[in-house]
């Protein structure tokens, strides 16, 4: 797929040295039985959603006050507007207040239409035209989902790329309310029902900026990846 | 010199429980910890339940380890990438290095990576001339120090900022000037950044690898796991083959419980998949992907019925954090790569229980590992199961086989037992008064070295059971 010229000298394949051994170890151990331990609720069924299953994580109500709430909390920007025109406006607004420098947006038709109506006047590079570079100040890419429940954006490589929601210091993400789901568990069934990493390379839920407590414990934002995180959630159409 | 593991550790025990400096950054950063990590669980609604599911989790990934194995190596053929199953560090070594070399590669960016630190992959690769770059800021700063990581979450949790600061001014730029960790993080981001884009080959290890989708779940704060899988032109992942999981679905329990019970936080902010090298249409990401699966002995583990539950850890230290023994003798003391109650379980398993005995009895049995474990690892019983194997495989001195029959005589024999208690008072009470309490003559040397002798009592306990009971 990706070597097609390639393919037949250097076909993608697993090393066979040490992974029969390897099987075969692993299924002679599991030969051993071992007695499954009495559960401490004794009256759960083991695997798989039951009606006797728990409910681990508080159901999410109101999704949009919880994703900004959540937002909050990772330390990401979440703006609500009406309309594109109000979207493009804020967009606008955001990429004022950053240095000079390029902007990589992600090559799909809705953004198009934003930074038309935004008209930045700043350099615009396409995904089309390739990665990011190392100096781009701001990306602006789609989101997959937004997550109610832990204040996330979920991208995928469709989303502008790997390095698209990475390398430059500020990410701009374009989202809608329709595209809000209210927990981990719905938007994780959604990409496997909708195969999209059979697709996509890459996926990540992302929540918040780069940040690091490495030092003392305390919290430095912006470590490796972008200091800000902007959410445009666009309520109307 | 020829000291054992075992003095090694009894002596750096000694020592850092004795720093007082390094009592107070560890003090400080387990307070931090334990406050977020409490703030971390009152978000789950049922902690317990969430423990018991991904317990759950793991059981049906391990007790099916070659069948999710092998579906999650099918998945990432297909796309492209490539598997390599390693059945010993040396093996994993050997592949990366050579694929390193038959790519030209000159430069290496890693992010975190226990298992990489378990197989001495770093010292592997430069030997043979490849630059090595760790990321994650705190094992950035380790490798400057040419220390392993102190910890398995936070590998530079020893230090305070002035120390880090000290070591950044030698090593990196001597006009660094502030020890501000925001200056300090900016620092090590211009020269990282660097190494970055100039890397050929980025490694990073796996916090999950998900059978049904084919990805591996990698999760990090710092965005250096990010580009070291997105900007160099290959990608390889090493990790142990006990990380797999079924279900894409499983991490809705998984990534909350391995931030809450890691750092405290509701999720890791970049919780990333990755499931091959760059598809035809993407914009970016390696030409080459491959993932090492290494064995080194877990495997073996699979066959101990009473343990085989240790291959379900998630590595989240939650176990470090909270032992009481950890937080006075630090994680360097230990020896191992993995520090901490579930090193001592495991440990063993992975370089021999000979040498690695006395892990087992670094802990006072207070059983709190396996109150937090996440995924309910019963670690208190495996470290005293692993006393119960070292004394079953002989791995014990002789001397203190004789002396446990002798306890054991005495035990059985009551008149034995009195005279042996009335002798031991006897002769200690001699000592004492000699003034040799904790000398090498003192048979309660251990604990008097460093304390005043506890108070002998004038007559033993049968003594006065008998007294009180002739008193009723």
């Amino acid at each position: 797929m990706v070597q097609t010229s390639e393919a037949q000298t250097e076909k993608p394949q697993t090393e066979h040295s040490s992974r029969d051994r390897i099987l075969q170890r692993i299924r002679a151990g599991l030969c051993t039985v071992v007695p499954e331990p009495a559960a401490a609720g004794s009256d759960r069924v083991i695997v798989g959603p039951t009606i006797n299953e728990p409910v681990i994580f508080e159901p999410v109500v109101d999704p949009l006050e919880r994703f900004q709430q959540e937002c909050v909390g990772n330390l990401m920007e979440c703006a609500l507007t009406a309309d594109s025109a109000a979207s493009a406006q804020q967009l606008s607004k955001v990429l004022q207040s950053l240095p000079e420098g390029e902007t990589f947006v992600q090559d799909d038709p809705l953004l198009r239409l934003l930074i038309d109506l935004a008209a930045p006047e700043r350099p615009i590079r396409w995904s089309s035209q390739g990665a990011p570079g190392e100096a781009s100040q701001a990306t602006v890419t789609l989101a997959e989902a937004l997550i109610a429940q832990t204040g996330s954006i979920l991208v995928t490589a469709s989303c502008g790329g790997r390095g698209a929601s990475v390398i430059a210091p500020c990410h701009i993400v374009y989202a809608t309310l329709a595209q809000l789901v209210p927990d981990l568990a719905t938007a994780l069934s959604r990409v496997s029902q909708q195969r999209k990493l059979d697709r996509n390379s890459f996926a990540c839920v992302i929540s918040g900026s780069s940040r690091t407590a490495d030092i003392e414990k305390i919290l430095v934002q912006g470590a490796h990846g972008p200091r800000r995180l902007v959410v445009i959630l666009q309520t109307g159409t | 010199m020829s000291q054992t593991a075992a003095q090694r550790f009894l002596q750096d025990a000694a020592l850092k429980s004795a720093d007082l400096v390094h009592r107070e950054i560890i003090q400080r950063g387990m307070d931090s910890y334990d406050s977020a990590h409490l703030k971390g669980r009152a978000r789950i609604k049922d902690w317990e339940a969430a423990r018991q599911k991904c317990q759950e989790i793991k059981r049906e990934a391990v007790n099916h380890l070659d069948r999710y194995l092998l579906q999650f190596e099918e998945k990432v053929i297909s796309r492209g990438g490539h598997v390599f199953w390693a059945a010993n560090a040396e093996e994993a070594c050997t592949y990366v290095k050579n694929l390193a070399t038959r790519l030209g590669v000159r430069t290496v960016v890693k992010s975190k990576s226990m298992v990489t630190e378990e197989i001495h992959l770093s010292p592997a690769l430069e030997k043979a001339g490849i630059k090595v770059w760790e990321t994650d800021l705190g094992e950035f700063i380790v490798q400057l120090r040419d220390e392993p990581p102190y910890h398995i979450v936070t590998p530079a949790m020893h230090l305070n900022r002035g120390q880090i600061a000290k070591l950044f001014r030698e090593k990196l730029d001597p006009g660094i000037e502030s020890d501000d960790p925001v200056d300090l993080m900016a620092a090590a981001r211009r020269i990282l950044r660097q190494a970055f884009f100039a890397a050929e080959m980025g490694i990073s290890g796996a916090n999950f690898l998900v059978a049904d989708a084919g990805v591996v779940a990698i999760s990090t704060n710092e965005g250096n796991g990010r580009l070291c899988t997105s900007v160099p032109r290959i990608h390889v992942v090493v990790t142990g083959i006990e990380k797999i999981i079924p279900r894409l679905e499983d991490l809705a329990v998984l990534w909350p419980v391995l931030a809450t019970s890691g750092t405290g936080q509701g999720i890791t902010t970049y919780s990333t998949l990755i499931g091959g090298p760059r598809q035809p249409g993407e914009v970016d990401g390696p030409e080459e992907f491959h993932v090492v699966l290494v064995d080194n002995g877990r495997s073996q583990l699979l066959a101990d019925a009473e343990q085989r539950e240790v291959l379900h850890c998630i590595r989240c230290g939650a176990c470090l954090n909270i032992c009481p023994v950890f937080r006075h003798v630090g994680g360097h003391t230990y020896g191992t790569t993995y520090p901490g109650p579930i090193g001592s379980v495991l440990t063993p398993h992975l370089a021999g229980i000979k040498e690695f005995k006395h892990l087992s009895y670094a802990s006072s049995l207070c059983g709190a590992c396996s109150s937090v474990c996440p995924v309910k690892i019963d670690l208190a019983h495996h470290l005293l199961q692993n006393r119960r194997n070292a004394t079953a495989a002989r791995a014990t001195k002789s001397s203190e086989r004789l002396m446990f029959r002798a306890w054991r005589y005495a035990m059985l024999h009551p008149r034995m037992y009195a005279l042996g208690g009335w002798s031991m008072r006897k002769a200690l009470r001699m000592i004492y008064s000699l003034g040799l309490a904790g000398s090498i003559l003192d048979p309660m040397r251990v604990w008097n070295r460093h304390r005043s002798p506890v108070p002998l009592p004038s007559e033993s306990f049968r003594a006065r059971w008998r007294k009180s009971r002739g008193a009723n």
